[in-house]
């Protein structure tokens, strides 16, 4: 019995000197950073359409611009893209992140994209004939219609399948207005030479209105 | 606890001859007779089942020593030893299971608090813990009337009591409040099922002992006690199942030390691999489970006093069926419209993109002292909790986490209670908590949630009087809460704020013994819970949820965050009334409980209209408040058909309404309706406890379900630049609630003892038919259909 006691009184030492050591250990555990700012790299605030004509002339260059991200607040676009009849333009797409900082590495998407050309693919529709070539609506319903994926070094990825960061248009002859939809699709392990605009992850959706004059 | 009373007359003849005779009768607690107990004898294995007098009557046996062993479902097992020299007769008594649940919920240890009472549980014993082996916690607790899951696929199991769930439901692990991410739908609790000896769902909100948020109810995981004796035991348990092709091993050892009575401990570890689920047409193409837990404790434990040491560590990636990765709103119709998902491809292992990894830890202590004037408690506990979820995102992306967060909780808790008396007990108590969540740095993404740090004290005092059939508790406390809160906003810019809530909980509740063989319960408590800092300042989109969430201090068009003193904020208070009836008749018995819920500022996600960004239209909801009202019924019968056979008819019935909008509220479980069908023989040649069960579930179409606003409607409304909702502010689902659907489940299983070991096989087969169906509270059903046929193969071995 007696040296029943004496364990019991041990052990009740051990227990207050595990909660002391774990308190201890909790307070110092405290601390009262603030939280650093994230890079996001996967914002993208502005798109920005470049059309060049092949044969010189002006360059058309229209901008949509979500100010506030995730926020409520819709997307804008600045302009139409107001084309000159039987012209032959190089189109460019850049994609900015503008919450972020030019020299932050998440500013520039395009960059981004252009690296995994082999995941991602951008296709496009249109409305009223407002181009003379490629013929046809796009290829968002139909894989396999017409778009020029022509012009640049990023207009295809490394597997020689269509990207889309530079492709090549002809206006119509006559004019014309309509609307202009660029879709960019994110497909890992899945982007093969029959998947479509149903396939993979949306990372781009807009329309723009078009006019040939 | 165990209160066998046996009263013994012997009736002693010299003889040699093997004419014995054990007779007698069983009876409850009431002296009322119980059919169909078994009474076997061992080493014999010789068994027999009460007939409907109760009575039983073994004849022809040796003159010697027999161990007795009396059992029937949902009472406590007996056992003792008789000596049998002529005929030896006995009355038994024997003490329903639950019935012992009524003064001890909450079991620390031995002596537990009296004071825990609680008028409307369930608990799920031992032997239905281990007849839902290999499945999660939220998973195994479906099996009790009026719990539902919110389910993410077939890995994650949120569980729902009367229509309520994550921050509405308390989950006590091993005495501590379980303090994880909560706040997310596809957010399971990391607790491993094995580490538990029973489970038991409060469905009132009176056990205010543990703190706010017990709106809808409380889970308790209750741990086995810890030996004092030095003796080596243990088990080990093997589950296979079909789907999923996986396989679960867990293992106990427990023991005493040598010398030192009182001293107990015990080491456990579960394992557990699952591949990709399927359908019955496909694959679940990235559903596959790792997870690996383990736990240690040990503690000392003697008549006055007692303290324990309890370590545990829980960690699991789950992947998220890959079809669900959708970007925008057209990628969610196509998702929807197709007949199989997309990436669906063969089994695998594999776990990928989208997937969670979510680990816990906890230390627990806990001391008790028994003095004259009462018994003292302290407790201190610390959570660590670690979730990181991946999306497939562009680039190297894919390969961090775009949640990753750290949440630590501490938690200490003293109280003080009288010793137990006829005439009442009180007990009076102090909470406090202490909370921290950090975002981990390197998401490369805006937090959906920001850091903060809260500071919980609550007090508490619960008395409860006895007169003669009545029983009556009354209890309140109060709860101040601090919140001091970090983040960054839509345009990634730093804020802070902290603000406070306190308030008051209260309970009073009855229960009476009607006559010998019924008992009524009541309870009426008002709890409230502090607002989650998620449903306050969340910004942007979840895992495969296509739309876009909003906390309430954002502001409505600026998306800048607010004061909370400038929005017309509330605590969430519930009032809830609960009674359960309980009534036994010869070979009938039933509990039914009939329940309403009335939640004031009751948070939910509303949806609110669409906006477009880069990528797409989404559909934006903000976190709104209206009043709730959860109106509904469970039932429980048994009815012993015949010797072995029971049927046991279970009822879920519920009702949810935004009572402020005349409106329905998303994602409420539909009603169920389930039959069993179970025999169950004490022993058949070498095997024991056999039983062969049939269990028949329909569950019924949701047909209070918001209106439905597909996602066509959205986006032409939205091409035409018109509002799709036609201003229209109430709730809306994009597809209709999926149809009823039944499913048969079938089990078997039957114990083997060896010298030393005792083997229990289990060998179950769900949706029997390979039925196709969705659930409504699955929030898979956009994407995928349910699980197809399973079968499940268990053996357990005790030593």
């Amino acid at each position: 019995m007696k040296n029943d006691q004496v364990f019991t009184r041990g052990s009740e030492r051990f227990f207050f000197a595990v909660l002391i050591i774990t308190l201890m250990g909790f307070l110092e555990g405290c601390n009262d950073d603030d939280p650093k700012k994230e890079d996001t790299p996967e914002l993208i605030t502005k798109a920005t359409l470049t059309f060049a004509p092949s044969g010189g002339g002006s360059t058309v260059t229209v901008t949509a611009t979500d100010p506030d991200g995730e926020g409520v607040q819709d997307i804008t676009v600045d302009s139409p893209i107001n084309l000159a009849t039987s012209t032959t333009y190089v189109l460019t797409i850049e994609l900015i992140n503008d919450l972020a900082q030019p020299s932050d590495p998440g500013y520039n998407i395009t960059e981004e994209v252009e690296e995994e050309g082999d995941e991602h693919m951008f296709f496009f529709s249109w409305t009223n004939n407002v181009f003379a070539d490629p013929a046809g609506n796009g290829n968002v319903d139909n894989r396999d219609d017409d778009v020029n994926y022509t012009g640049g070094l990023n207009s295809r990825d490394v597997n020689n399948r269509p990207l889309g960061l530079t492709t090549t248009w002809e206006s119509a002859a006559s004019t014309a207005s309509g609307s202009f939809r660029v879709l960019l699709k994110h497909q890992p392990d899945l982007k093969s030479d029959t998947s479509d605009s149903d396939t993979g992850e949306t990372d781009l959706d807009i329309t723009f209105t078009i006019n040939v004059q | 606890m165990l209160s066998v009373a046996l009263h013994i007359s012997l009736q002693g003849y010299t003889q040699n001859l093997c004419d014995g005779v054990f007779r007698g009768q069983i009876q409850d607690d009431l002296s009322q007779p119980i059919v169909g107990a078994a009474i076997v004898l061992m080493p014999l294995q010789e068994g027999q089942a009460s007939d409907s007098l109760g009575n039983f009557k073994i004849e022809n046996l040796c003159p010697g020593k027999y161990q007795v062993r009396v059992q029937y479902v949902g009472y406590n097992d007996v056992e003792f030893e008789i000596q049998v020299d002529g005929t030896v007769s006995r009355v038994i008594h024997i003490k329903e299971a639950i019935k012992e649940l009524n003064e001890v919920v909450i079991t620390g240890h031995h002596d537990a608090a009296y004071t825990e009472h609680s008028n409307n549980f369930v608990q799920l014993d031992e032997k239905q813990l281990a007849e839902s082996a290999g499945k999660s916690l939220g998973e195994s607790l479906k099996e009790v009337s009026g719990v539902n899951t919110i389910q993410t696929g077939p890995g994650i199991f949120k569980p729902v009591i009367h229509g309520v769930h994550s921050q509405r439901v308390l989950i006590l692990n091993y005495g501590i409040r379980q303090e994880g991410q909560q706040w997310g739908a596809e957010h399971a609790p990391e607790i491993d099922p094995f580490v538990a000896s029973n489970v038991v769902v409060i469905k009132d909100a009176s056990a205010i002992k543990f703190g706010t948020d017990a709106l809808g109810g409380v889970i308790v995981v209750n741990p086995p006690e810890l030996p004092t004796k030095a003796e080596l035991g243990g088990t080990f348990n093997t589950i296979l199942q079909s789907n999923g092709r996986s396989a679960t091993a867990s293992g106990m050892v427990e023991g005493g030390i040598k010398n030192h009575d009182g001293w107990g401990w015990r080491v456990q570890a579960t394992g557990k691999r699952t591949g990709d689920f399927n359908t019955p047409d496909y694959v679940l193409t990235n559903t596959g489970i790792k997870e690996l837990n383990f736990s240690a404790s040990t503690g000392y434990h003697k008549e006055k006093k007692g303290f324990d040491i309890f370590f545990s560590h829980f960690q699991t990636t789950i992947g998220i069926l890959k079809g669900t990765a959708i970007g925008n709103l057209d990628d969610l119709v196509t998702a929807m419209e197709r007949d199989v998902p997309q990436y669906t491809s063969d089994f695998s292992y594999k776990i990928s993109e989208p997937r969670q990894e979510a680990s816990h830890n906890l230390l627990k202590l806990n001391g008790h002292i028994l003095k004259d004037r009462g018994e003292w408690r302290l407790q201190y506990g610390f959570q660590n909790n670690n979730r990181k979820e991946f999306d497939i995102r562009i680039g190297d992306l894919s390969k961090i986490p775009a949640i990753d967060l750290r949440l630590n909780t501490h938690t200490l808790d003293g109280e003080w209670e009288t010793l137990h008396s006829e005439k009442r007990t009180i007990s009076l108590g102090i909470n406090t908590m202490v909370q921290e969540n950090k975002n981990i740095y390197g998401t490369q993404r805006i937090p959906f949630i920001p850091d903060f740090t809260s500071i919980t004290a609550g007090i508490f005092g619960i008395t409860k009087l006895y007169f003669n059939a009545w029983t009556v508790d009354l209890g309140a406390r109060y709860d101040y809460r601090h919140y001091s809160v970090k983040g960054y906003d839509f345009k990634n810019t730093f804020y802070n704020t902290s603000f406070n809530f306190n308030n008051i909980s209260a309970t009073v509740g009855a229960t009476v013994h009607l006559n010998e063989r019924g008992t009524l319960n009541l309870n009426l408590s008002s709890a409230w819970r502090p607002p989650h800092v998620a449903e306050l300042f969340s910004i942007g989109t979840h895992q495969s949820a296509a739309a876009i969430e909003y906390g309430l201090l954002l502001d409505d068009t600026t998306n800048e965050v607010m004061d909370i003193n400038a929005v017309n904020f509330k605590t969430e208070q519930a009032l809830k009334f609960v009674t359960t009836f309980q009534q036994t008749w010869s070979s009938i018995a039933f509990d039914v409980s009939p329940y309403v819920n009335y939640i004031f500022n009751y948070i939910y996600l509303r949806p609110v209209g669409i906006t477009r960004n880069v990528r797409g239209t989404y559909p934006y909801f903000r976190y709104t408040q209206t009043d709730a009202l959860f109106l509904g019924l469970d039932f429980t019968g048994t009815w012993h058909a015949g010797k072995y056979l029971k049927v046991i008819p279970k009822v879920s019935l519920l009702r949810a309404s935004d009572v402020s909008n005349n409106d329905f509220l998303v994602f409420i479980p539909s009603n169920k309706y389930e039959v069993a069908v179970r025999y169950d023989k004490p022993a058949v040649s070498i095997f024991r406890n056999l039983y062969i069960e049939s269990k028949t579930k329909y569950v019924a179409k949701q047909n209070r379900a918001p209106r439905v606003v597909t996602v066509r409607e959205i986006n032409e409304a939205q091409e035409q630049h018109t509002d799709p909702f036609n201003g229209d502010m109430s709730n809306f689902d994009f597809l209709l609630p999926p149809d009823g659907y039944w499913l048969w489940t079938v089990a078997a299983g039957a114990s083997l003892k060896a010298k030393k070991v005792q083997y229990d096989f289990r060998i179950a087969s769900e949706n029997t038919l390979n039925q196709t169906y969705r659930e409504y509270t699955n929030r898979f059903r956009y994407y995928a259909d349910d699980l197809g046929r399973n079968i499940i193969f268990s053996l357990k071995c005790i030593f």
